[in-house]
């Protein structure tokens, strides 16, 4: 019988728990009494977290596809296999030819590797994740505005403050520790604005709800700011002291009167001025915000409008206050600060700073690095698509089921010249690939974890791998060494996070010694540094915060005569992503075995469709059959689906428009129709 | 009855190791106390209760029924050694004897009694409670019980096993020691054992109206956590693994609190909302259980109020019916 520290692989919360094994079996999980995010309890993903780890389906030996079929190989064969075809692609391509999706579920250790594998021995910045698809909005838009693109304040910070503004997020079923804590603040007087069209948990404990309409955020938070310049509930010290631009702000939300906001919002213009009044009137009041900001063509707009909100009413750099992005992955902050991310090394360094490039070219002995940056994830579809990117080197992702337009993404991943994948369970995009490479998963590797609160925090291994699976680490350092690099052998992942500390001036006092029991949060410049839970407490990272105004653009895809419903997608509280690990897990699997869509019940009555009916939903891109879910979660003319199933697979409607800035999709918005099935 | 130091302790510990498979109190890296093996931290005597669900020991999370491998049955042989486990606290053993009963009720559960049969249940009790507070004694319903009283820990054997084990130590307990044991074993009901049963006769009574229910399924988040906390929560799914090669069945804990815990095949469910379900978990400790085995199944651990990360566990609610209802 065996105890092990580790952390939560599902979401971005960073739940810490023990795994129980007894003989080499993951028999279970223990919660940390004293875990400052967990206290001694986790949700049902977590309690369930040991679940997939021994499934049967687990790789266990490399594949290589032969007359069409994968068939097993050894790793000797799938390795040298894997370094000659990148090889060869880049030879007939050119170097960036090639694409690297490294992985928010993975450590950062792991991510940190591919960076460089990608960098430094294929010479091609073309590596990203799957931020790209859900906070790459936040990183662009934060960055601009505070300078950093993460969680400002700390989970704690909900027990001390007066009001909370969620935005875009079902906290309890996404973020379940932290949606609870609301639950708890808001018991104990805290006040709460929920602005979500969904009828989500929190909104049942609201003070004021706004289910205003879908891709409306700018309108909505522009009226917001304009009720509070307007009625004096700004706080001048703070725009006077801590800020630049405010004229031009407070100019482009003047005309946004709340009766303008309620007209494109659907909300009561006198909803608009207490929601005002509500955050503008706390001492200290936290945003919340999730993938119902991010995920749109407009989704760097919207972020930007929450931080002027925040940063017009003094909300930042206090305890109790903040602008909190809440990370989907369990490391997907992490994926970010090691420089999975086509522009940036570790460290939001930016590869088009030739200081940065030298820094990293001695560090890694190598006598360049390229210097225009790299693709991200979505375009990179987009390119191989067109027939202009030719190989892709895929850790731990599943874009066939998570990307937007499964169409689209299967021609590219189709079309693709060499395609390798390393993931756990053969996913449905692992089964196109030409090389599948097994690897070990959370539980059988060492490593950490940075969760949404930028607390990094270790991963340990509890049993060993299945077979010859082989943890990512140990799997990318082997492509590098084939290839010709010595750059790349360590003794453990603690080597690598040595190095990692290094080069990464946020993560520079930071080492596995310091990192027990419940890890540390970033910015820790220094070994002796503590760790910073409330970022931009005198000054903003960037110096002063910047406020920048937006001007309003609708969804690209509107509901129309032939389309007349809106399709926003997301996730439920059971499942992760495409299902690979819950669906594998038998009790998550149990309460939500398939594909469903949720439909109000006067849209129903009008269509005629039951409860639990069979139906056809059919976009511009393509057409699936699923259940219909009669039930007042949604508003009118809105309709919800989550992207979990294969079959009955949402992303297939989905539309691939992507935000000029960030590149991220559109997942929040279509327009689809309804159909009976004969 | 007999004393130890605590040194001697370490020994007699050490001693049963040689015929038993050892389970005590330990500190995890983090500061969480667990029943585990004495190799996987340091021995963690003080502080109470364990967070954990004690029983696992014999009910663990996930265990394998059979595996069917090209046709071969098998299952698990009875472990080597026996277990000796040390760290229930008296409504811990309490709640160990409510399920030591239901699980030989009707078809003896093979699983449950493969690691039960044959064990050595230790209690713990005195003054060893959080920051040193007294922990009622057990006085029965274990194999001994080991009290704290000062430096010393008094040795109270019950059963014949436990009585051989402590004929095997040295020192006698003094009259004193043995007094202040006795003095200590609880002779009224304690303040969460009344509200309990009060709680218990206004669900009894159908005095709770179905709003109560809902307002706490709204608080409900479905995270588990109450059910596999609870040392008396016993339900479990049980699940198929096929490969290639075979089949693996096992078992997994259910928990109540999901909506797929009584949906039928139709897709009925008749305890489809959050507010039944939670009315159920309530129900089922202090009405049903009443009625079927003459006892409530809560027996006050404190577990679930601990886990639940909304503040619905068991004494939270009881609290809350008898304070609106009472
Ligand atoms: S809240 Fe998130 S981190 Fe915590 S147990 Fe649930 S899925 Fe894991
Ligand atoms: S207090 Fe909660 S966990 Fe403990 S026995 Fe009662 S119901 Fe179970």
């Amino acid at each position: 019988m065996k105890r092990t520290l580790t952390v939560c692989p599902y979401c971005g919360t960073g739940c810490m728990f023990y795994l129980v094994s007894d003989n080499g079996r993951l028999i279970g999980v223990e919660a940390s009494s004293t875990h400052p995010v967990s206290r001694g309890g986790l949700c049902v993903k977590g309690w369930n977290a040991f679940a997939f780890v021994h499934h049967p389906d687990r790789l266990t030996t490399p594949l290589i596809r032969k007359n069409g079929t994968l068939q097993a190989a050894t790793w000797d064969e799938a390795l040298e296999l894997v370094v000659e075809r990148l090889a060869q692609v880049q030879q007939r391509h050119g170097r960036d030819a090639l694409m690297f999706a490294s992985s928010a579920k993975a450590t950062n250790e792991e991510n940190y590797l591919l960076m460089k594998l990608a960098r430094a021995v294929f010479q091609t910045n073309n590596i990203d994740h799957c931020a790209r698809l859900c906070h790459s909005s936040t990183v662009t838009g934060l960055a601009e505005t505070f300078g950093s693109g993460a969680m400002t304040n700390a989970i704690s910070c909900i027990d001390e403050t007066d009001v909370i503004f969620v935005i875009g997020s079902n906290t309890t079923e996404q973020h379940p520790l932290i949606g609870s804590r609301i639950m708890n603040a808001v018991r104990s007087g805290t006040r709460l604005l929920v602005a979500d069209n969904r009828r989500i948990r929190l909104a049942r404990h609201a003070d004021l709800h706004l289910r205003h309409r879908n891709g409306s955020d700018v309108p909505l938070l522009c009226g917001m700011m304009q009720v509070i310049i307007a009625e004096g509930l700004a706080d001048r010290e703070f725009i006077a002291t801590r800020t630049e631009n405010y004229e031009a702000l407070a100019e482009s939300v003047a005309p946004w009167t709340p009766e303008r906001s309620a007209a494109e919002t659907g909300l009561e213009a006198a909803d608009i001025i207490a929601a005002a009044r509500l955050y503008a009137g706390a001492k200290r009041a936290m945003i919340f915000y999730s993938m119902g900001i991010t995920q749109h063509s407009h989704g760097v707009d919207n972020v930007r409008c929450i931080a002027s909100l925040a940063m017009l009413t003094g909300n930042i750099g206090r305890p109790g206050t903040g602008v909190n992005p809440l990370r989907g992955q369990n490391n997907v902050q992490g994926g970010c600060d090691m420089g999975a991310l086509p522009d940036l090394y570790s460290g939001y360094q930016k590869v088009s700073e030739p200081l940065h490039r030298q820094r990293f070219a001695a560090a890694w002995g190598v006598p360049a690095l390229p210097d225009t940056p790299g693709l991200p994830l979505t375009r990179a579809m987009d390119a191989a698509s067109d027939g202009k990117l030719f190989a892709m080197f895929i850790m731990g992702e599943n874009p066939l089921l998570s990307d937007p337009d499964q169409h689209h993404a299967r021609k590219a991943l189709e079309n693709l010249e060499l395609l390798v994948v390393q993931d756990i369970f053969l996913t449905e995009t692992a089964a196109l690939a030409h090389i599948v490479l097994p690897a070990a998963c959370y539980a059988e590797k060492e490593g950490t974890f940075t969760n949404t609160e930028r607390r990094v925090q270790r991963v340990r291994k509890a049993v060993e791998p299945p077979g010859e699976a082989r943890s990512d680490q140990d799997i990318i350092c082997a492509i590098a060494q084939r290839a010709g690099y010595d750059g790349m052998t360590y003794a453990d992942a603690s080597e690598v996070m040595d190095e990692i500390a290094t080069l990464t001036p946020h993560y520079g006092g930071i080492s596995y010694e310091r990192l027990d029991p419940h890890g540390i949060p970033w910015p820790c410049p220094t070994p002796d540094h503590p760790g910073t839970p409330i970022l931009h407490q005198q000054r903003f990272t960037r110096g002063q915060g910047h406020f920048s105004p937006v001007s309003h653009r609708l969804p690209q895809e509107q509901p129309d005569a032939d389309y007349p419903l809106v399709l926003t997608t997301g996730r439920t509280y059971f499942h992760w992503h495409t299902g690979t690990m819950t669906r594998r897990t038998h009790l998550l699997d149990r309460e939500e075995p398939g594909s469903f869509l949720e439909l109000h019940p006067d849209d129903a009555t009008r269509l005629s469709i039951r409860h639990r009916e069979r139906l056809l939903v059919i976009s511009r891109r393509g057409s699936i059959q699923t259940e219909a879910r009669v039930t007042s979660m949604v508003i009118p003319g809105v309709v919800f689906m989550p992207f979990h199933f294969a079959e009955g697979a949402a992303n297939r409607l989905t539309n691939n428009v992507l935000d000029p800035e960030s590149s991220i999709p559109e997942f929040k918005v279509c327009a689809v129709r309804l159909e009976k099935l004969p | 009855m007999k004393s130890l130091t605590p040194l001697q302790l370490e020994h007699f510990l050490a001693h049963l190791a040689e015929r038993y498979e050892l389970r005590v109190p330990i500190l995890l890296p983090d500061g969480t106390r667990t029943i585990g093996s004495p190799d996987d931290g340091p021995l963690a005597l003080l502080g109470g209760a364990v967070p954990g669900k004690p029983t696992a020991a014999f009910f663990p999370q996930q265990e394998t029924i059979f595996t069917a491998i090209h046709g071969r049955l098998s299952q698990a042989p009875p472990p080597p050694k026996p277990l000796f486990i040390l760290g229930f606290t008296a409504t811990d053993l309490e709640c160990l004897r409510f399920i030591d009963r239901f699980f030989a009720d009707g078809i003896r559960d093979d699983l449950y009694f493969r690691l039960r049969q044959g064990a050595v249940v230790a209690g713990i009790s005195g003054y060893c409670g959080a920051k040193g507070t007294l922990l009622p004694p057990a006085a029965g319903n274990c194999d001994l019980e080991l009290f704290l009283a000062g430096d010393t820990w008094l040795v109270i054997p019950y059963s014949g096993t436990g009585t051989e084990l402590a004929k095997e130590l040295p020192n006698a307990a003094t009259p004193e020691e043995a007094e202040l044991f006795k003095c200590s074993i609880p002779t009224v009901p304690d303040g969460g054992e009344t509200l309990l049963q009060a709680a218990s006769a206004l669900l009894c009574a159908d005095r709770v109206p179905d709003s109560f229910w809902e307002e706490l399924g709204e608080r409900c988040i479905a995270c588990t956590g109450c059910n596999l906390a609870c040392p008396t929560c016993t339900c479990f799914g049980v699940q198929d693994w096929r490969s290639s090669t075979g089949v693996e069945r096992s078992r997994t804990w259910d928990s109540c609190q999901l909506d797929g815990f009584m949906r039928e095949a139709s897709g009925h469910n008749p305890l489809g909302s959050e507010a039944l379900r939670s009315r159920r978990r309530i129900h089922h400790k202090l009405a049903a259980d009443p009625r079927k085995w003459g006892e409530i199944s809560c027996f006050r651990c404190g577990r679930c109020d601990a886990a639940c990360p909304t503040g619905i566990g068991m004494m939270a609610v009881a609290a809350d019916l008898v304070a609106r209802f009472g």
